[in-house]
């Protein structure tokens, strides 16, 4: 999410209907709006859901939200290993990357957590499973004839 | 622009984001969005579109879906991308799907063969994107569809799938345990996979299947150790090392696992302790994620069998968390304190400045972690300061959710812990004061009860203290606006029950104060009927007294307002109110008995008072009563107590009017129960008199409240009762002397040991001393460890000879303290409080008010204290030091040093300034004097460990 509160990616590993997320959404927002700087990256918002992180990239919040398994440390270094690999897969990620590709951040973010668990935790292992998803891709599309047209259109 | 990585988007959907990110207003970019849903509906269902058009439509769609607009319309498309081909649109169309739906949607049955075709491909990326799908999109019926594919791809070549493939049967089994339980030796299996992803992969489904049963894989203990040495040995690959950690969220996952492991059981713990001193040593502190290891080793170390080397290592690293300026550490410092607690009490000492920092830190994530950690280590040493803390806590927050919880929390450490009855008392007021709406009622019933039962022990004299100082703090309490109704409701109940009790008041005071409280609530009826009830028992005090009852134009007002009210429970108890006023003082006496509630209002079930009548009718030819299951024979009146609960319930619901108590009757009953409880069954026309409707007014008044409240709070009476002070706890020995000596002055016997001489000059200002020295005194007590674990200056014998004057000064202080807390009304937090919390702020500077108020006192004082002071004071102070150091020596714990520094610095502002003073002049008990320097020098280094004497002792001490 952007600093002024846009959504630039949403994910849900336990499904909630649109208007709770986006109940969701302006919640963390005014809770993070409030937060001075120097403060901790941890905040605890019981009333709608376990311990959240958060780090400020720029201009964009990263936020996560999981249950007390975690440490919550580590999420924060999560959170910095997607950032690291959003960076390889974009060279220099800013907004703009995660807003025209967020199908792809979509995918990176699978190749990291599954179903709710972090699966993967080494930026350059997803880098590589991002990268040969592309790879793929590319040849795939290359299959469809009219491709060199409709980037024209 | 960011369009890298073939990815590319064609110009509508570039102009879409820009416009919208362009927006002024919500509303603007609505319009935006429901034009786009407009064309992407038209566009998507057109047959034409192609379907590389198509997969963009679905993105712009998932993009319109993020911002809070319905995209279902366009589901049933991403469904169909599945199907497709093309690996890209396969792609987004599982992407799709798994962002629209959810497990139980009625498309996902569409979805199922496809994925079962796919999780069979031989690209391993179908292979992956079916999987992600699988994770998400698979409930409980559809897993028998896919699962033996998924297991069979547990064994595929390409580690990424078998990574995805352990995650899909951990997701089935979070989803349905029992459909996967045959296969959970899979995850053991995959421990040992080549890849380390894998690996780590499989530790999460164990992580779940431990947590829930740790014995059936002590086994694993041994492996998960050696995985956890191999990693931290750098076995790796290098691509696993974060910012010069191996693996670190591998190990952190590890150590998870072993903290369940080895939670409770020696020998497992014993294998572990090794691997994590090792880590511990080798974490670097200076990194995000060496710290996050770090903290998870404490975790561990405090689950774990305790180990005292893991856990010094352990205390180290909290320090050094604590010390740290991150927020986030200290974060996790306080959350491993709050565990490591558990095991070792003492370590909290050592880090109680920097505790306090954190209360005192502007992130309320860091306050509230603190007071979680309070919270844990509360004991009857220490509430006092906890729950104050917790109150201005309360009091400054405006989230609703956490106010309850932390008001709730003040509650059950209150009921649990309060060293007397009068600071729970103030405690509960300032709850209700501020968060009276928030807390459970029993709190309030609670409340009342324990006014009305006083200690539960047989000293009338300080349960009458303590009503008049409850009677007192709620007159001035009244007055202010916007009170919550519970709260309202306690203070009417109490102004009725002990109002005029102690003859401080008249009855025409209250009795404006209650109409006032009536009148500026007027939409609640709750509240009403609570004020009326407590002028009803105020009036009928009065008339039984004797006394003529002018009653107020305001009150009668309001009692013919209440006439005509809507509500019918108002109309009837001002119907009974009206009544009582026409009664006879004998007739009032026997209705409402003074000081009745703590009777034990026993509802005779038996109605063994009607047996008389009962006997009397049966002589006179009536048929006996035989209850239902006893139709058949029985017919003796001997029997009557076994049917007395069948009586008593075919009754239960006729109960419609009430009696006088006869003379008669009443026999066959203790007299308090006979005026107040008789309850008489309908079928007795005879004694429905006129004075019926007084008559009920008594158990529909202060029993119906009283004797629910009774029912309802047996277990919570325990927790107040002797054994909290008898139990063997450090601090009891504190609470003890205080209540000896509260007690002592409550009688006014001035015979106590070495307190003779000071009552005198106190008694007659007890009102306005009291409050700070025993707030002071108890307040230290979560601190005092600071003076001496932080401080450290103070060599052993200056520790020992501290304590030798506060005692004296205790006794004074506790004796001041005694009369009552509750009486006079804090509007400020005690002094003292401010000055420890506050380390950073020289102590002179916030203690200087409380100082004020006390000069007058001080001066005094001098008079009585020189004796002590001089003559026996010294030794008497002595003495009382010995049996103290008798006790500490006895429990060796922090508890029992606590109260002494403790009372240092309590009396610090009130008392000991006042000692200070005498001491000072007179200069004699040179002992004493010394020490007296040493607490103030000692206490000055708790607080600003560096600092010189403040210049607030440089003036007193010369």
């Amino acid at each position: 999410m952007n600093d002024q509160g846009k959504p630039r990616l949403i994910r849900f590993y336990e499904f909630q209907p649109v208007e709770k997320q986006q109940e969701l959404v302006r919640s963390i927002y005014k809770i993070l709006c409030s937060r001075a700087e120097n403060v901790s990256n941890f905040v605890k918002v019981d009333s709608l859901f376990g311990p959240l992180v958060y780090k400020t990239f720029a201009t964009l919040y990263f936020v996560f939200i999981f249950d007390n398994s975690e440490n919550e440390l580590a999420m924060l270094d999560l959170m910095q290993v997607f950032v690291e690999t959003l960076d390889k897969c974009f060279s220099n990620v800013c907004e703009l990357d995660v807003v025209f590709n967020f199908n792809k951040v979509h995918t990176i973010l699978d190749e990291i957590i599954l179903g709710g668990q972090v699966l993967e935790t080494s930026s350059s292992e997803v880098v590589m499973a991002v990268e040969d998803i592309s790879k793929l891709e590319k040849n795939s599309n290359s299959i469809i004839p009219s491709i060199p047209g409709w980037q024209g259109r | 622009m960011g369009s890298q990585g073939g990815f590319g988007q064609s110009k509508e959907f570039l102009d879409l984001i820009k416009s919208i990110g362009e927006c002024r207003s919500k509303a603007e970019e609505d319009r935006i969005v429901l034009r786009e849903i407009e064309t992407l509906k038209t566009r998507l269902s057109s047959p034409n579109t192609p379907k590389f058009k198509l997969k963009e439509y679905l993105i712009r769609l998932l993009y319109v879906e993020m911002l809070g607009h319905d995209a279902s319309f366009g589901y049933i498309h991403a469904v169909k991308m599945t199907h497709d081909e093309n690996l890209l649109l396969k792609r987004t169309g599982y992407l799709a799907v798994t962002l629209f739906l959810n497990e139980d949607h009625d498309l996902i049955i569409l979805i199922v063969n496809t994925i079962q075709k796919d999780l069979k491909s031989d690209n391993y990326l179908v292979v992956s994107a079916a999987l992600n799908a699988v994770c998400r999109l698979i409930n409980e019926e559809t897993i028998p569809a896919v699962l033996p594919q998924v297991v069979e791809l547990l064994g595929h070549q390409k580690e990424a799938v078998r990574k995805k493939a352990v995650m899909a049967l951990h997701r089935f089994y979070q989803r349905a345990p029992g459909s996967v339980s045959h296969l959970i030796s899979n995850f053991r299996k995959r421990l040992c996979d080549n890849d380390p992803g894998v690996m780590g992969a499989a530790l999460c489904p164990l992580f779940d299947l431990i947590t829930i049963d740790a014995d059936a894989y002590k086994d694993l203990v041994i492996s998960f150790v050696n995985i956890l040495k191999q990693v931290a040995e750098r076995r790796l690959p290098k691509s696993y090392d974060y910012h010069q950690m191996p693996a670190p969220f591998i190990q952190i996952k590890l150590l998870k696992i072993l903290a369940l492991l080895g939670s409770g059981d020696k020998k497992a713990s014993e294998q572990m302790y090794t691997i994590l001193g090792d880590i511990m040593r080798k974490c670097d502190s200076t990194s995000n994620i060496g710290n996050a290891i770090l903290y998870e080793c404490i975790c561990c170390v405090s689950s774990l069998h305790p180990n005292p080397k893991l856990l010094e290592a352990a205390a180290d690293a909290i320090s050094k968390f604590l010390k740290s300026d991150s927020h986030n550490l200290r974060y996790l410092g306080i959350d491993a304190l709050s565990r490591l607690i558990k095991i070792s009490p003492e370590i909290a000492e050592q880090h109680q400045l920097a505790v306090i920092d954190c209360l005192e830190d502007p992130d309320d994530t860091l306050k509230r972690k603190t007071f979680e950690l309070l919270y844990k280590m509360t004991k009857s040493s220490n509430v006092e300061v906890i729950v104050d803390r917790m109150i201005q806590y309360m009091i400054s927050i405006s989230d609703n959710h956490y106010k309850t919880e932390i008001a709730s929390r003040c509650v059950e450490l209150a009921e649990q812990f309060a060293p007397s009855n009068q600071w729970f008392i103030q405690a509960m007021n300032k709850v209700f004061e501020h968060a009276g709406d928030l807390v459970n009622a029993k709190v309030a019933h609670n409340l009342m009860r324990l006014i009305a039962e006083g200690f539960g022990e047989d000293d009338d004299a300080a349960d009458t203290q303590l009503r008049s100082s409850a009677v007192e703090s709620y007159l001035q309490i009244m007055g202010e606006p916007k009170l919550p109704s519970a709260f309202l409701q306690v203070i009417c109940w109490v102004l009725g029950e002990y109002g005029t009790a102690d003859g401080k008041y008249s009855a025409s005071y209250i009795t404006g104060k209650l109409c006032d409280v009536a009148e500026a609530h007027l939409a609640d009826d709750t509240v009403k009927a609570y004020a009326i009830t407590a002028l009803m028992k105020i009036y009928s005090f009065e008339i039984a007294a004797g006394r003529a009852v002018d009653v107020l134009p305001e009150c009668q007002s309001l009692i013919e307002e209440m006439l005509a009210s809507h509500s019918t429970d108002l109309q009837q108890r001002a119907y009974e109110l009206q009544a009582i006023l026409n009664l006879d003082s004998h007739a009032v006496k026997k209705i409402m008995p003074m000081d009745s509630t703590c009777d034990d209002i026993e509802i005779d079930k038996s109605l063994s008072f009607l047996n008389g009548y009962v006997q009397q009718a049966v002589e006179n030819g009536a048929q006996p009563y035989i209850p239902e299951s006893e139709r058949s024979g029985m017919s003796n009146i001997s029997n009557f107590k076994s049917q007395e609960d069948h009586e008593s319930s075919t009754h239960a619901l006729r109960f419609e009017a009430y009696e006088l108590p006869k003379p008669v009757l009443s026999q066959n009953v203790p007299p308090i129960l006979a005026s107040s409880t008789e309850l008489v069954p309908v079928p007795e026309p005879s004694y429905v008199a006129d004075i019926l409707q007084p008559a009920i007014s008594a158990p529909s008044a202060s029993d119906a409240g009283s004797s629910e409240l009774r029912l309802r709070l047996d277990g919570v009476q325990r927790k107040w009762g002797k054994p909290t002070y008898s139990s063997p706890t450090p601090s009891t020995s504190s609470n003890d002397t205080v209540k000896i000596q509260n007690e002592a002055t409550q009688r006014d016997s001035v015979g106590m040991s070495n307190s003779k001489t000071r009552d005198v000059s106190y008694d007659s200002r007890k009102q306005q001393v009291e409050i700070s020295p025993e707030k002071q005194k108890l307040a230290a007590s979560l601190f005092g460890g600071v003076s001496k674990s932080d401080g450290r200056q103070p060599s052993s014998s200056q520790k020992i000879s501290k304590p030798q004057n506060p005692t004296s000064d205790k006794s004074r202080a506790a004796k001041a303290a005694a009369p009552d807390t509750a009486s006079v009304k804090t509007s400020q937090p005690p002094p003292d409080l401010l000055d420890l919390s506050e380390p950073s702020v020289s102590s002179s500077a916030p203690s200087v008010d409380p100082f004020k108020q006390f000069e007058g006192l001080l001066d005094l004082k001098q008079d009585p204290t020189p004796v002590s002071a001089g003559g026996v004071g010294s030794t008497e102070a002595s003495d009382f030091m010995s049996l103290f150091t008798d006790m500490s020596l006895n429990v060796p714990t922090d508890g029992v040093l606590d109260p002494m520094p403790n009372v240092i610095n309590g009396n610090g502002l009130g008392g000991i300034t006042a000692a200070d003073h005498s001491v000072q002049q007179l200069n004699k008990g040179p002992n004493l004097k010394q020490a007296l320097e040493k607490d103030a020098r000692v206490r000055q280094m708790g607080v600003t460990p560096s600092g010189q004497n403040p210049s607030l002792f440089k003036d007193l001490l010369g």
